[in-house]
């Protein structure tokens, strides 16, 4: 599949609150943002089309952020997407090692605003 | 075409960057306005396949390097950063010429940095750098012990100013990295290595 242009990011967080700081920062930037409360959530979302950023929370109920990129591995949908861990949780040493080349990055919380604004958007110009 | 190639008399300045989650970062401030330099330049970057080009395009414009994702037998020239493809491994044969080859994951990745930088041959005439990034795992720590045995100069990302430090901390811990360095650190240690063209 060819590049996908585009200036979109999606937010996977089970915290109804950092989905709605995250379209506060990056809508006034001109970057849209879909929200998915779940890693479910994230899966349709994927499935509709969406191509793009996604940061991903690691800590969520049901099914957490690496089974969410397992997940998307196994159905094809990482291709045209660029994915960061977004999280206050410190990378487990060595179990998870085997999935390092499909996460751009790891991003952790708190974050400063303007940090994050200017790495996604480092990331958006990759896939534009 | 490994045993065909030689080491060259004309000595050159190889720089091996190993770099995975959190590198892409790290690159950007490192070739942020980064001059010509008499090296070549080789990015093993843990990546997506359809984000290969993507960071080339990215480095060509930040830096004044030319930037293109490596061919199989591209020969190695100064003043050009060369990006290792995703799902193959890169070596060096006779420290000039790049070579693709297919074989199994090695600590679950390839490319593997390790499998780049231990490709690297000693020569009197050469200057060889191995650089790691910020990652997850240890990539690269046996790749840095290598360099360090074939006398060339290793340096690895100061882990306050990494996403990850692991693979960082992994090479630190070999006992082989000369140099723990900020990003701009390592910017301006390979400028000086390599010189300015």
């Amino acid at each position: 599949m060819a590049e996908v242009p585009c200036r979109r990011i999606m937010v996977v967080d089970d915290d109804v609150f950092i989905l709605e700081v995250m379209k506060e920062l990056f809508e006034p930037e001109g970057i849209g943002v879909v929200t998915a409360e779940s890693g479910d959530a994230c899966i349709r979302e994927l499935e509709k089309g969406f191509r793009g950023v996604i940061l991903m929370d690691i800590m969520m109920p049901q099914k957490d952020g690496w089974e969410t990129i397992e997940e998307m591995i196994d159905r094809g949908l990482m291709e045209g997407n660029i994915v960061a861990m977004l999280t206050a949780k410190d990378v487990p040493d060595g179990e998870l090692d085997y999935l390092k080349e499909h996460v751009i990055d790891y991003i952790t919380k708190p974050f400063e605003a303007n940090e994050i604004i200017a790495i996604v958007k480092g990331y958006l110009d990759y896939l534009a | 075409m490994e045993n065909s190639a030689s080491l060259s008399c004309d000595g050159r300045t190889i720089v091996i960057i190993g770099s995975s989650t959190g590198g892409p970062r790290t690159l950007e401030t490192i070739f942020l306005r980064f001059p010509l330099v008499d090296a070549a330049i080789v990015i093993v970057q843990h990546m997506p396949h359809h984000i290969n080009s993507a960071l080339c395009r990215h480095l060509a414009k930040t830096s004044r390097m030319e930037a293109r994702v490596a061919e199989d037998g591209d020969p190695v020239e100064h003043g050009t950063i060369y990006v290792a493809p995703s799902d193959i491994h890169l070596k060096l044969v006779g420290n000039r010429t790049i070579s693709l080859f297919d074989d199994e994951k090695v600590q679950y990745v390839r490319p593997s940095i390790d499998v780049a930088m231990t490709s690297l041959k000693r020569s009197g005439s050469d200057r060889i750098v191995g650089v790691i990034l910020s990652g997850m795992g240890s990539d690269g720590a046996q790749g840095i012990r290598h360099i360090k045995t074939i006398g060339g100069a290793t340096i690895a990302q100061d882990l306050r100013t990494c996403a990850i430090h692991a693979m960082p901390r992994a090479a630190f811990e070999t006992g082989n990295v000369d140099q723990m360095l900020p990003p701009e650190g390592i910017r301006e240690r390979i400028i000086q290595i390599a010189g300015t063209l």
